[in-house]
């Protein structure tokens, strides 16, 4: 299994595409940052026109924490097609190859090959999106410095510099679980589809269907809770001002669950099919 | 010069008219506000606002005599436009007058409620009304009517009987509703409509307390 893992990981290391995926993410999350500069100075003259009537205001929101939550919020639309082009064809390559076939002929097992695909899968995840992390972090503070964070949910939202951190960082985490149910869910499309265009086509579909159904609302509070789509957006609820973890821990657990289930459809799938 | 003499009589009348309009007690707390030069205090703050949630917030506070109050601080805050001036210097500022409005009792505290009336058009304000707190002659609260700025109130508690400056103050203002376009809606599903119209003129009110104390006469 460890084997057949690392091999997996060599491949994915070794193919360009992984690579140039890198650089197109790394170059998407580069022009967010700017855009991200020019949106927040729009979104704090919205916010607080209103409240200029009112109040003074000391200090300087137009920092990194808000460049953060803005990178944030156009970070997982535009990153998770990119990562499922990649991650799907972990498997679909290898039936357009036809060395699906003649790796089966050896003494491996359908379900650890499988098995070993996915958790390929979630390591790239991970570690792009530690990389995109990172680099935003340090873009983000070395650039534009740090200080309180303002968010409108409902209510404006003022958060200390520290607690702006942990925030963020929470969110980068919830987020990374969004991609890795989008990231696996590619790799059982790639199993159903076996062909790698076909695929990115469904993945597109996929992640459309998700985002509009994100923003249905049907009134019904537990499609709110629990269905797959509204999981993905769980990051959001760590700049709510009173924390409910509650909820935070269900659509988290919710999310690694809907993972494990579409991996298990993956690999039932997999395993009644005739390779070859 | 029968004429002269009527003339410097009415004058004088007038001119003991205009003083009798100042109440002596309000009279006695602006000569002890006037007595302070400069004051220096740490501020905490805290905004009560049902649309906007913020930390407490620390600043501080300079006050020099015949210049604007200057707040510093290493924290984002959002100071209000109005009440901020808890020396009440901008009252006394151009000259006025005083109607008495007769006596209340004001959480068990006997107050004397006074409407100050400024004669100077340069005066920020149309109106104020003032409770003195008569036994410790100082101001409990004032509802302030701006000319540009809306209404406000500020209600201030003090720390000892002897205290000049309060250690409490409360300022009360009216708040226009926020209005944010859809698009900036975090969650923009997630719209409560009833909540959103209710917002129309909202009350706000910021609470300070203020410590460490450095007042120079």
């Amino acid at each position: 299994m460890k084997f057949i893992l690392k091999t997996e990981l060599y491949k994915l290391i070794k193919q360009s595409k992984t690579w140039y995926a890198l650089g197109a993410v790394l170059v998407i999350e580069f022009i967010i940052l700017g855009a991200a500069y020019y949106q927040g100075t729009a979104i704090l003259e919205l916010l607080l026109e209103n409240l200029t009537e009112s109040f003074y205001f000391e200090g300087n929101l137009l920092n990194g924490n808000l460049l953060l939550y803005v990178v944030l919020n156009s970070l997982w639309f535009n990153i998770p097609l990119i990562l499922m082009i990649i991650t799907s064809g972990i498997i679909t390559e290898e039936y357009k190859s036809g060395t699906l076939q003649s790796l089966l002929l050896q003494s491996v097992q359908k379900r650890k090959l499988l098995i070993a695909k996915y958790m390929a899968s979630l390591i790239f995840t991970v570690t792009v999106i530690v990389i995109l992390g990172f680099t935003s972090f340090t873009l983000a503070y070395g650039i534009f410095g740090k200080g309180d964070l303002i968010v409108y949910l409902g209510t404006l939202n003022f958060f200390e510099e520290a607690d702006a951190f942990r925030r963020i960082s929470c969110a980068f985490l919830s987020g990374m679980l969004s991609m890795i149910f989008y990231t696996t869910t590619s790799i059982t499309l790639g199993i159903l589809l076996k062909d790698p265009a076909k695929t990115w086509i469904a993945s597109a579909f996929f992640l459309i269907f998700c985002s509009l159904l994100l923003k249905l609302d049907i009134g019904l509070s537990n499609f709110d809770y629990l269905f797959f789509p509204k999981l993905t957006n769980s990051w959001q609820l760590f700049f709510e001002f009173n924390l409910d973890w509650k909820l935070i821990l269900l659509q988290n657990i919710g999310l690694i669950i809907y993972s494990i289930l579409f991996a298990i459809i993956g690999i039932t799938i997999f395993n009644k099919q005739d390779i070859g | 010069m029968k004429k002269t003499y009527l003339l410097f009589i009415l004058l004088q009348l007038s001119i003991n008219c205009i003083a009798q309009e100042i109440d002596s007690d309000l009279l006695y707390i602006k000569n002890r506000m006037d007595s302070i030069q400069e004051f220096s205090a740490d501020l905490e703050l805290n905004l009560d606002v049902s649309f906007i949630n913020m930390p407490t917030k620390h600043a501080s506070v300079l006050f020099k005599k015949d210049e604007e109050l200057d707040f510093s601080s290493e924290d984002f805050v959002m100071l209000p436009k109005r009440g901020l001036d808890f020396s009440l210097s901008e009252l006394f500022k151009y000259p006025f007058i005083t109607v008495d409005r007769s006596k209340k009792n004001i959480n068990g505290t006997l107050t004397k409620v006074l409407n100050i009336i400024p004669t100077d058009d340069k005066a920020d304000f149309a109106l104020a009304t003032v409770y003195l707190d008569i036994e410790h002659k100082r101001i409990h609260i004032a509802e302030i009517n701006t000319k540009k700025l809306g209404s406000y109130t500020i209600t201030m508690t003090y720390e000892n009987k002897e205290a000049i400056l309060p250690d409490n103050v409360t300022v009360t203002f009216a708040m226009e509703k926020l209005k944010i376009p859809l698009n900036f809606m975090g969650r923009d599903t997630d719209i409560d409509r009833k909540k959103m119209r209710n917002l129309d003129t909202k009350e706000g009110k910021i609470m300070m307390k203020i410590s460490n104390y450095k007042i120079t006469y």
